[in-house]
């Protein structure tokens, strides 16, 4: 017995001197939308603070940093979590970023108060051990994917938005959604878009300048009873022009595999058309 | 209180304690029991009449059949498959959601209760209370003894399904320096690790298979979540079943084993004497054997392996998917019976691993129904793993973590226990404190045990 404890005590020991050691050197690879959400906020905490902050939810987490032309822009959109939750997080910070722009798409979802109080101090909430199983994995993914160079990756963006829209019939899907879209969230979204106002008004406070932003969805959706009210609630709230960014895409050339998220093609005309956008606001 | 909890630590350190005090050594019976009753009401308090119900009512049974097994054993069994009935399908019946179920509140309240948790399990016990005693012609136990027997908390939620002529006979006092700690704790570790490490990381891609999100996978990933999911829900149970046997050994109760490397079986008739062994050996000795076994001649034969193996599907839900489950192993076992005999004569490594394989096959792909027990979304699942998928954004499953998550269960089946009993004997107490801490550092999102859903 005495053996198997010794056994433990230093691999746990290993473990928790590598993880100090490495801090989040290694990023693990990530089985579920959940650990990939608690990654990308850790990466965003572990690195310098960025000039443009991308908050929201699923619709968001798909504009990838990558798409866009600022190399000091993060996103930090929540898989299956609300954007009040990543503005409640960047708006603690100290100072906060120059621009955040947040998506008024899906405001039906409450506060993860776990992760806000988590994230609260700013620091980067890595775990005290290393996952030994996870850490190896992730280094030869590493070493086996080499993270393409900037220009790579830009011609291989470029190659995938000269391709045609996506032909998928997306029928079955959009069925579904219309249906999931389907009920009144009057309530939650009128009291998430209280807590926007409260969140815009503290890390303007703090020399930020606070964007909101609507993704495009798919016609028959955006004619859906949930995203109409969203939209109305939120209009409603924010009335002002110079509260929105807005971005002018070519709607004809996007497509929504699911019936709700843009593909991966559409994701990357989407964040380029917004880099213009940010890039006028510099004129504004 | 799951067995993966802080708060279950806790408890099992304070009964271990109180179990062992020389001031409450008179006491020991009772000590488990009340600790079984706070275990089960713990998070349900409302359950807790039912399962008084069900054991003070088998109890009351038991001592009427010990007087006239004729009359009131049937009774006895029925009243206990009537409870099983009642709260396993009674949703096939009613709507679960609707605001009242019935004008008289007692009744509505009844018909409103969730599941209970192990009522499939401590019925079982019941029936095998009732029929073992009554055939022995024992004297009656001690209610104190008949509670520990159907509730005794280590296996009351997910088994082993443990005989009342095994169990009943080591109620007796118990000793600390008697415990084997060694062996409890052999157990533990294996049962934790096999819960945490594997089948709660294994989960995390086999959450895929559910529905909607298996619509978005290519074939491939298919067939491999399909082998995952075989692998989960073996270290899942296995799991489970390894701490129950270890916490029956702190205190003083040896538990039936409940798995033997059933993936290494090369017939289905040999799975079910490694899988769920317990639930096995009750189906042939309260309803196999009863229906007339092999006696009666083939076609009995046949249909007593198809009824009990259908019964057996039904046991674990009510959806057609267990159903179909069920009898597709029956299905199985019959088909295979008139050629076991000539397989089993031949003697051949190569012959014998086609057969491994194809039992494991076929055994992985049966796990599709419990995965989904939506019947649609099964053959939905099955017709995917046959035909390119069409949806542009499949997820990126990590096949290097599955099968390091998987490879206990593999190594275990490739019997690499024999290499610790042999040679690396020495080395057994480090693997021992790698797997725990294993167990912490890489367990996965908490789950709750697969077999508490039944």
């Amino acid at each position: 017995m005495a053996r198997c404890g010794i056994a433990a005590a230093l691999l746990l020991l290993a473990c928790r001197l590598a993880a100090a050691w490495l801090g989040g050197g290694l990023e693990m690879p990530a089985t579920t939308t959940g650990d990939g959400s608690l990654y990308t906020l850790n990466r965003y905490f572990a690195g310098p603070r960025p000039d443009i902050v991308l908050v929201g939810s699923s619709l968001t987490f798909r504009l990838n940093e990558a798409y866009f032309a600022s190399p000091s822009l993060r996103n930090i959109a929540l898989a299956g979590g609300s954007p009040v939750t990543g503005l409640a997080i960047v708006a603690h910070q100290a100072p906060p970023p120059k621009i955040i722009l947040v998506e008024t798409n899906v405001l039906s979802r409450p506060v993860d108060e776990t992760v806000v109080e988590r994230y609260a101090t700013g620091a980067s909430a890595e775990p005290k051990f290393l996952r030994p199983i996870r850490a190896l994995v992730a280094a030869a993914e590493n070493f086996a994917h080499e993270p393409p160079s900037r220009d790579q990756l830009q011609a291989e963006l470029d190659r995938l938005v000269a391709e045609q829209p996506s032909s998928f019939d997306n029928n079955v899907y959009l069925a579904r959604v219309l249906r999931e879209q389907d009920e009144d969230p009057s309530a939650i979204v009128r009291a998430n878009v209280e807590r926007l106002k409260e969140l815009m008004a503290l890390a303007e406070q703090k020399g930020a300048r606070v964007l909101l932003f609507e993704l495009p969805e798919l016609p028959e959706v955006e004619r859906a009873r949930a995203v109409g009210i969203t939209r109305a609630i939120v209009h409603a709230a924010f009335p002002n022009d110079d509260r929105w960014i807005h971005v002018d895409v070519p709607r004809e050339q996007l497509r929504w595999a699911d019936a709700f998220h843009l593909d991966e093609r559409s994701a990357v005309i989407f964040a380029r058309a917004m880099d213009k956008s940010i890039a006028a606001l510099g004129a504004r | 209180m799951t067995f993966t909890s802080w708060q279950f630590g806790v408890f099992a350190a304070i009964v271990f304690v109180l179990y062992y005090l020389p001031a409450l050594k008179a006491f020991q019976v009772q000590v488990l029991v009340a600790a079984s009753l706070f275990f089960y009401g713990y998070g349900q308090p409302e359950l807790l009449p039912l399962l008084a119900v069900a054991v003070l009512g088998t109890y009351l049974l038991l001592a009427l059949a010990l007087e006239n097994r004729r009359l009131w054993l049937p009774i006895g069994i029925a009243f206990n498959l009537a409870l099983l009935a009642f709260f396993k399908y009674k949703f096939l019946f009613l709507d679960a959601h609707a605001p009242q179920l019935s004008s008289i509140a007692p009744i509505d309240f009844l018909l409103k209760l969730p599941l209970p948790v192990g009522i499939s399990f401590f019925v079982f016990h019941n029936i095998s209370l009732l029929v073992d005693l009554t055939r022995q012609k024992a004297g009656r136990p001690t209610l104190t003894a008949v509670f520990l027997y159907i509730i005794f908390f280590p296996q009351l939620v997910s088994g082993p399904i443990t005989r009342a002529e095994n169990f009943l006979p080591q109620i007796k006092p118990k000793y600390l320096a008697d415990v084997a700690f060694i062996d409890a704790a052999k157990w533990i570790v294996s049962g934790y690790f096999f819960k945490l490490y594997v089948a709660n990381n294994l989960n995390e891609f086999t959450s895929y298979m559910d529905f909607p999100h298996y619509e978005t996978l290519q074939p491939t990933d298919r067939w491999l979540l399909v082998i995952l999911y075989g692998y989960q829900i073996y270290a899942d149970f296995f799991g489970y079943t390894a701490i129950a046997i270890g916490l029956g050994l702190l205190f003083g109760y040896r538990l039936p084993i409940n798995f033997n490397l059933p993936y290494i079986s090369a017939s289905f008739s040999e799975f079910w004497t490694r899988w769920h062994i317990s639930l096995s050996n009750w189906l042939r000795t309260y309803l196999y054997i009863p229906l007339g076994g092999n006696r009666y001649g083939t076609f009995r034969t046949y249909l007593n392996l198809m009824i009990v193996m259908g019964l057996g599907g039904l046991w674990h839900g009510a959806a057609l998917s267990y159903l179909l489950w069920g009898s597709l192993h029956g299905l199985l076992l019959v088909i295979e019976r008139p050629l076991l005999g000539r397989l089993n004569k031949i003697d051949s490594t190569v012959l014998r691993m086609m057969r491994i394989a194809l039992v494991f096959f076929c055994v992985t792909m049966l796990w599709i129904f419990f995965k989904l027990p939506n019947f649609d979304h099964a053959l939905d699942y099955i017709s995917g793993m046959f035909m390119p998928g069409k949806n542009p954004n499949p997820p990126k499953l990590f096949y290097a973590l599955a099968l390091l998550y998987a490879l206990p269960v593999i190594l275990q089946h490739l019997r690499f226990d024999l290499l610790m009993e042999g040679r690396l004997k020495k080395w057994e107490p480090y693997l021992y404190g790698l797997m725990l801490a294993l167990s912490y550092l890489e367990a996965g999102p908490e789950t709750s045990f697969i077999y508490f859903q039944f």
